[in-house]
Formats: structure tokens, sequence, C-alpha cells
């Protein structure tokens, strides 16, 4: 996803961690499962860590947990402040906090990120305790599975009874359908967004081209490089090409149109940058190569070409068949990357295996990465699922 | 303080004809007053489709289960007798493709109840005599330029649309003006409302 749609919003002269609905400070915490934990792949590695935050209490059944799951790029940090000087917020501080749509004066949220990751948890550039040095691509292949299974360790840790609810968008969303399929005694509501039971050709081969120009930019070494080192050329490519996928065309024109950089040379027969879109993506590329690790970005990816749930269990119904949960898929009419079709197809099948399944569709020019948009449609749909009014009774004198 | 929803003389005949506890998809459910009330009422297991956003949420704050899409595309991908009963409910007069709808919905459950507003009602009749111009009262309440397109229907090109499919009319009802009173003769021309019960 792209991390420019989290805009803080401040009032007045006030600190913005400290505004009405902010969760504020927040600090991420580690668990650490110190036994060995064995991949869908069956490879099998000594413990791992996840790194994950929380915000609001849980209450006294401890049944009151909301699982929020990131998407490819995200991370644990999905609501408040690490410091008063952050730039920027949790990624989906618009939706988590005190009142708000997920609202932590109810919830203990819960956020980590993903095994295989690269914020804190447990993935190829973390130290291979066998050899001392970074794991690199002798990590063991993540699944989706994997990634849930790892998380719902954690909540038995955190003592998580029955969660409330799980809600992902993209990759978060796989998981949050997952965590329904795998644990259905233990998940009452899945809210999945901008998702699909499994990616189209396109998708994946968006993920390939990603892949590639980390591979082939020869600082990659096969997966064998140095924390501060890498294939930063590559890995800048790949997020300059995916981030293209997150957002649609209307939206990228409004945005930028044919605008040109203020220091573009006059002269127009140049490969220079020119145009304020290449600006952009440049500078989202150099931003993310400061965040991100290439061999993270090559398994996860693997990870969400490798789900299909239909395949996995014979068929998206019977995929769908164990589910006890409420379920709420949301696509985006201008999501082309997960595009509505495959959002509805869920819910179908969800229906169709005589499950509890809502169907809503949003009608947005931002693209894929519409679920953190700031919508107040969104936000009272999220909250109306999540807390579900008081009954309303019929007026019988007719 | 208690939300309270008003139920209508539709609903309550509707609700009498529901069995307990079946599984009732509601073809154009808008806010999903009337799948909550059968909940509350008869236990049914609930499924609302509507095209509408703000309705699905709606739907959802109420804990139902609801569907934003085309009617017609979403019973394509339903099973056939999947349902107990589908309802149509003040929509059908607002189908692009009534035939379709109506057998797809018979295909996918074993009742259909339709409920519409007899557009053969005689105030009606005495307006377009009169005036030469769209009806207005309290059903139709807007201009012919602030409304949708709507295709009427009376009780008679209902059931004459349901003997020439070789639907069968398994339960009707008739309600006068009021939409209270019950309508026992010349119901096209004195019936305000009209329920039915089809099956194949």
């Amino acid at each position: 996803m792209t991390d420019d749609l989290a805009v803080a919003t401040s009032t007045d002269s006030a600190p913005r961690h400290l505004a009405p609905g902010d969760v504020g400070l927040v600090s991420p915490r580690d668990f650490v499962h110190a036994a060995p934990f064995t991949f869908k792949s069956g490879q099998t590695i000594s413990g791992f860590t996840l790194r994950y935050e929380t915000y609001g209490r849980p209450n006294a059944t401890r049944d009151n947990a909301v699982l929020i799951c990131h998407a490819l790029s995200g991370d644990h940090h999905c609501a408040g402040w690490h410091s008063p000087n952050d730039k920027k917020p949790g990624w989906w501080n618009n939706l988590i906090g005190p009142g708000k749509a997920v609202d932590t004066n109810r919830f203990f949220v819960v956020c980590a990120n993903v095994l295989g990751g690269c914020q804190g948890s447990t993935g190829p550039s973390s130290i291979n305790p066998d050899t001392g040095r970074p794991y690199g691509i002798a990590f063991p292949f993540v699944t989706i599975r994997d990634m849930v299974r790892s998380q719902k360790m954690l909540l038995d840790h955190l003592g998580v009874t029955e969660l409330h609810g799980v809600i992902g968008g993209s990759m978060g969303g796989m998981q949050a359908l997952l965590f329904a399929i795998e644990y259905p005694h233990f998940t009452r509501r899945v809210l999945a967004m901008a998702t699909t039971g499994r990616e189209s050709a396109q998708a994946i081969a968006f993920n390939e081209v990603g892949r590639q120009a980390i591979m082939q930019d020869p600082a990659w070494n096969h997966g064998d490089y140095p924390r501060e080192g890498g294939p930063r050329v590559g890995l800048a490519i790949a997020r300059m090409m995916a981030h293209i996928t997150y957002v649609s065309d209307a939206s990228m024109d409004r945005k930028f149109g044919r605008k040109k950089k203020e220091t573009a040379a006059g002269d127009a027969y140049t490969f220079d940058m020119q145009f304020e879109v290449e600006s952009y993506l440049r500078h989202q590329g150099q931003s993310f190569i400061n965040r991100f690790d290439a061999n993270s970005y090559l398994y996860i990816t693997r990870a969400l070409d490798q789900f299909d749930l239909a395949q996995a269990y014979g068929s998206l119904e019977a995929a769908f068949a164990p589910v006890e949960a409420d379920t709420l898929v949301v696509g985006f009419t201008s999501d082309w990357l997960f595009p509505p079709e495959q959002n509805r197809a869920l819910a179908l099948a969800l229906l169709r295996a005589g499950r509890r399944a809502s169907y809503a569709e949003l009608s947005t020019d931002l693209g894929h990465d519409s679920f953190l948009l700031e919508s107040e449609q969104l936000y009272t749909l999220v909250r109306g699922f999540l807390e579900r009014d008081q009954l309303y009774t019929f007026d019988y004198a007719i | 303080m208690p939300l309270v929803a008003k139920r209508t003389v539709d609903m309550e005949i509707i609700g009498d004809w529901v069995e307990p506890s079946t599984r009732v998809l509601d073809l154009g459910c808008g806010d999903g007053a009337l799948l909550d009330y059968l909940v509350q009422q008869k236990k049914i297991s609930a499924v609302g489709v509507d095209l509408d956003f703000n309705k699905i949420t709606a739907c959802v704050r109420r804990g139902l289960a609801a569907y934003q899409g085309d009617l017609t595309q979403f019973l394509r991908a339903v099973p056939d007798r999947h349902f107990d009963r589908v309802i149509c409910s003040r929509t059908v007069h607002e189908l692009a493709n009534p035939t379709e709808v109506i057998n797809e919905a018979l295909r996918v459950g074993r009742t259909l109840t339709v409920g519409f507003v007899n557009h053969g009602f005689w105030k009606n009749r005495v307006h377009a005599l009169l005036h030469g111009r769209k009806i207005r009262n309290e059903v139709y309440k807007t201009e012919w330029f602030d409304s949708r397109p709507a295709n009427p229907v009376s009780v008679a090109d209902f059931e004459s649309f349901c003997a020439a499919k070789n639907i069968r009319i398994a339960r009707r009802a008739h309600l006068a003006g009021d939409w209270r009173t019950p309508c026992r003769t010349l119901p096209n021309l004195l019936a305000g409302f009209a329920l039915y019960d089809l099956a194949r």
C-alpha cells in the first residue's frame, strides 16, 4: 500500500498525538515464541518474534479484541504516534482510536508485523541462530496461513479468548478470511476489504516484475547482502511499479496531471526528471528502501501469489464451510488490483456456503488503496459492523 | 432511546405467510426493516440485496446479512432452492427485467412473495382521466422530471402475467386504498396494494 493517504491532522497548536480521537503515544512490544515453528512448507525455525502494538484495554472476559492485519508493505504501527515529532501517525490512524470507527474505548486492538516481515518480526533479515548471519533466502517460505497461525499464538499469549473481530485490507483481508476458516470458534467477525480469494494473473505478473527488479540487481547477491546494503535500485523500482497498481489513472491524473517539475530543464529532449509524477515515484522508491527489506518483499509477494482458497480447500464454498463469523466484504469501484468482482465472489461464496455474509461496494477513484480512505461512509459501515445497533422495536399499532 | 420502526400491514401479512426458522431472501431490501421484523418474529435467517451502499450499511447496523449489487446478477450466483422464500416487496415496478427476476427468484426459492402498489386503483384512473398527467399523490410523490423510470403494474397485469408464465398463485391479499382494510371485491379497481405468494 502507499503511505501518503494517512495524513496527520492537527488542531491549532495542540500536539497532534493529543488530539481527541487519537490513541496518542504508543510503543511496540515483542512477542517471543521460544519453541520451534513449522511452516506450511514443512521447513522449521527454532522460534520467532512478532513485533506488535495494542490500543485500548482487554475487558474482564478478554473477548473484546479486534485484530488488525496489515498489507504487503504495512506493519504493526497502525495507530498513534511513536514520538511527538513523528511526521505521520500509524497507517490506519484515521480508522482506529477513542470514539473512532474502531473504537479503542470499547475494543482491545492488536496489530502485529507479519512473520516474514522486516519491521521487527522474524523474517529473512533476522539473524539465523544456526549461522549467526541473516537468514536471507534460507528463510522458510512463508504463507498467509503461517502469518495467521503465528498471530493466533500471539493472541493466545495475550490471553484473548475470542476475537470480537479481525479486520484487514488487501493481504490483511486474506489473513482475516483465513482466521475465520482456521479458527471458526475463535473468530466472531471478519471485515475484509479490497481483497481476493486468489490473485489474478495480472496481480501475480506485477509481483513478478517487482521480484525480478530485485533479483536482477547485482547487489541482491542471491539474497546475501549486508543490512544497510542490498539491491536498493531493484527494490526502489519494484516499489515504484507496485505503487502505480495501488492508485488509479484518475487519482494520479488529479494529483499530477502533466505538471512539470520546477527544476525541469527547458529542454524537453533529455532523460532528466521532468514530470511531477516521475519525481513522486522516485521519492516513493527512495523512502521505501530505507524501511523495507528486499528479501521480505520477495517472500511476502510470493505468499500473496500462492494464496488460493479455492485450490487449498477444493472450492471457495468448501473453504468457507466451517466459518462461524459474521463476514463483511468491502470492494472499491476503482480497485483494479483486487477488483470489486473478486471481492463480490468472496461474499457470494460465503452466502452459497450458508454463512452470514455481507458485501458493500464504495464508489471511489483512488484505486486499491481506497481502503485507507478518509470516508464517513466507510467509518459508519465499519462501526455498524463492529458495534451493531440496539434492536429495533416494532410499533405494532398499525 | 429505543429505536422504533413502524410496522405496516404488508409487513404483517408477509410475517403471517413466512414459516418460522426458514431462509429468506429480500430483493430490494432497503434499510432492512422487513427482514429485521421477520428475524425478530419468525427467527428467519435473512439475506437482503440492494443497490445502495447506505442501505447496506443500515442492514449491517441491524445485524443483517446484505449484499450490494444487481438483483439479476445476484440471483444468477445462487443455486436452485437455496432459499425457502424470496420476497420482492415494493420493488417489482422498478425492475428492468421483471420476467427474468421472477423466474430466477422462483428457481432459487420455493416460494416468491411479491407486494406492489396497484396502479389500476380507481383514483389513479380518475387522475389520469382528469389531468392527463403523471399521477401525484402520497404514493407517487415526485414530478415526472424528478422520478426514476418505473414500470407500474396493476392487479390485472400481474395476474395475467402469472397465467401466461404458468406461475401458480398460492395466496393473494388485497388491501383497499388505505393499505390497511382488506379489499374483497374488484381488486383491480378497488385495491391500493396487492400481495401474492407464487410457486412453480
